[in-house]
């Protein structure tokens, strides 16, 4: 099975790239955040660098990329390794990377019917696909004319739905950042800028940090006029009605189209060219074969990682509804690694033991005498 | 089959220590020999008491070397792995009292919570080119409290000391220390955040279930916990 679904992702997915077992951990902790930090297996060489076993292909996959330049395919597979909590440390994972395609709704419609082919050369064709566009909650945010800080809050923390959420909930409430500097709250108020930043470069020097090092004067004065004004902001319950109601929508693919430009109608937001680019990447993955009937859209599910951006998508096996693989597009990730010119990106992985445990389950439940639904 | 407690060696740990096990009945008698680690409990035979460093007790703890230990619930949690399944907290001792903390330069008149220090994370690398920095000797403590917070995309720069004096060296932007009063968070021109405390910790009686454990020194635990939370209460 493994041999088949190799020669497949190469068929589909020319190049390849030696990704070494050890790898520099910083690009790691650079993207993805010190949070990763606890789930890999890091150490350090003689000279004091940081190295980790690889936990995955991506991050790799596009440094090495970033040297290449070109569109390329890269198909994938080997050993990863994750810190879990049952104690399995080492995963089979094989995928692929499109990068540099700027056809983006066809590279995601081509990377979504290449994981369906993938998991049907792999035994696991019987699987439920759950959707999520990122794109359309921007759209819905950047429709509600909210300030920049209530804006960039809201879509970084879109793929967590309890933190939307609870959000959402404060600011209909009406909760706004203070601060326990006096002096500062009064310029803040009486929107003196200049004299604002004045007094945080005073306290910078009197701490002796360096404005250089890190948050300039201006950055934090800045950002205390905003945080000030948002005291004052408060989300109308119909604002608020309108993002709780696009988290709620989920539909088969097939009628999310229909869905979200009823919605749209309703609740007056304009979905402008995403909803066009939604509907167009759907119908060239049907061209492709893909069997549309198995995806849903969800319209809360995402990724809380600033890499993501766009599309987000995850397999399940149907009868266990373990989730066996899954991918995206990640636009931003090549930026954050060092690329000067951005470079769109979507790929997909599969976790080839989940396909183990998944196939097992089946076999014990066959033995046992079929599925009773 | 003797019971090994294990209590802080120096300073004033160890004097507020011994008060209270002194306040409980239970009178710790001074070394033989002045070079020694090692004494006993007046009247208690089936009692080893061992001196070590606050540290050094948690990793015993950890290991399972001592049964019973005197040290910081911060120091802990912070080295013992899987800590709630290796060790149990038997009674806070109301000494060495040391909060956890999250801080910020004063300078940073908009951050006042966790939110708003997610917030100001999640801008520094499109901004300054880098991640956030935060100085800090507890490891552990600092990404759990982070992860609570939703916040990841920031970097831990350990600090083995002055870790208050981070943000002035260039070294970090923020930091997670451990304070008593403040003071040296205040001294420093930084400031607690909101939210921002990870753990208020104090002196314990901690037992650690690696330990070698018999009828004998479970009796003499159970009689040494309960005679210290009396004289506690």
């Amino acid at each position: 099975m493994a041999d088949a679904l190799a020669e497949f992702l190469k068929s589909v997915a020319p190049d390849s790239a030696d990704i070494a077992i050890l790898q520099p951990a910083n690009p790691f902790l650079e993207t993805a955040g010190e949070d990763l930090r606890r789930r890999i297996f890091m150490t350090q060489t003689a000279d004091g660098d940081d190295k980790c076993l690889r936990p995955e292909f991506t991050i790799p996959l596009c440094l090495h990329h970033i040297q290449s330049g070109s569109t390329n395919r890269y198909a994938y597979g080997g050993v990863v390794f994750r810190q879990a909590r049952d104690g399995v440390d080492e995963f089979q994972q094989a995928g692929l990377e499109d990068l540099g395609h700027t056809d983006t709704t066809d590279a995601d419609a081509r990377c979504i019917a290449d994981m369906f082919s993938a998991l049907k050369i792999a035994g696991a064709g019987n699987v439920n696909v759950v959707l999520g566009d990122q794109d359309l909650f921007k759209a819905v945010v950047g429709n509600l004319e909210l300030p920049d800080a209530i804006t960039e809050r809201l879509i970084r923390s879109f793929g967590s739905l309890d933190k939307l959420h609870s959000i959402i909930d404060g600011l209909e409430t009406g909760e706004g950042s203070r601060s326990g500097d006096a002096t500062a709250l009064k310029l803040a108020k009486s929107g003196d800028l200049a004299a604002l930043e004045a007094h945080v470069s005073g306290l910078m020097d009197e701490a002796g940090i360096s404005p250089k090092s890190g948050r300039a004067p201006r950055d934090v004065a800045k950002r205390m006029m905003d945080s000030t004004r948002l005291n004052d902001f408060q989300l109308s319950p119909e604002r608020a009605d309108i993002l709780r109601g696009f988290l709620a929508i989920e539909a088969p693919t097939l009628d999310a189209v229909a869905r979200l430009k009823e919605f749209s109608v309703r609740s007056g937001v304009d979905f402008g060219e995403t909803l066009t680019v939604f509907a167009r990447r759907l119908a060239q993955a049907h061209g492709l074969g893909v069997e549309l009937e198995r995806v849903v859209y969800r319209a809360s599910f995402g990724r809380k990682l600033e890499y993501y951006s766009g599309l987000l998508f995850e397999a399940l096996d149907m009868r266990t509804g373990i989730s066996i693989a899954g991918g995206g597009r990640y636009d931003r990730l090549c930026s954050l690694l060092g690329s000067e010119t951005p470079v769109p990106a979507v790929g997909f992985s599969i976790s080839l033991d989940r396909l183990d445990v998944v196939e097992k389950s089946a076999g014990e439940t066959l033995a046992k005498g079929g599925v009773t639904v | 089959m003797t019971l090994t407690i294990a209590i802080p060696s120096k300073g004033r740990l160890k004097e507020a220590c011994i008060e209270v096990f002194t306040k409980a009945g239970l009178n710790i008698l001074p070394p033989a020999d002045l070079r020694s680690y090692q004494t006993t409990i007046a009247g208690r035979d089936d009692v080893e008491i061992l001196f070590l460093s606050a540290s050094e007790i948690a990793r015993e703890l950890a290991s399972g070397s001592v049964h019973l230990g005197v040290t910081g619930e911060d120091l802990v949690r912070e080295t013992v792995a899987h800590v709630d399944q290796t060790v149990d907290f038997l009674t806070p001792l109301g000494f060495g009292h040391a909060d956890v903390v999250v801080a910020v330069p004063q300078a940073w008149v908009d951050v006042e919570t966790m939110a708003d220090l997610d917030d100001v994370a999640a801008e520094y690398r499109a901004r300054y080119g880098r991640r956030l920095r935060v100085a800090t000797k507890y490891w552990q403590l600092t990404q759990n409290w982070f992860g609570h917070h939703g916040i990841g995309v920031y970097r831990i720069v350990e600090s083995l000391g002055a870790t208050e004096g981070a943000p002035a060296a260039g070294s970090a932007d923020a930091i997670v220390d451990i304070t008593s009063t403040g003071s040296t968070i205040r001294a420093n021109r930084l400031k607690v955040l909101e939210d921002g405390v990870v753990l208020k910790s104090q002196a314990n009686l901690i037992s650690s279930t690696r330990a070698n454990w018999s009828d004998e020194t479970r009796i003499a635990s159970a009689e040494i916990s309960a005679l210290i939370k009396g004289a506690r209460a």
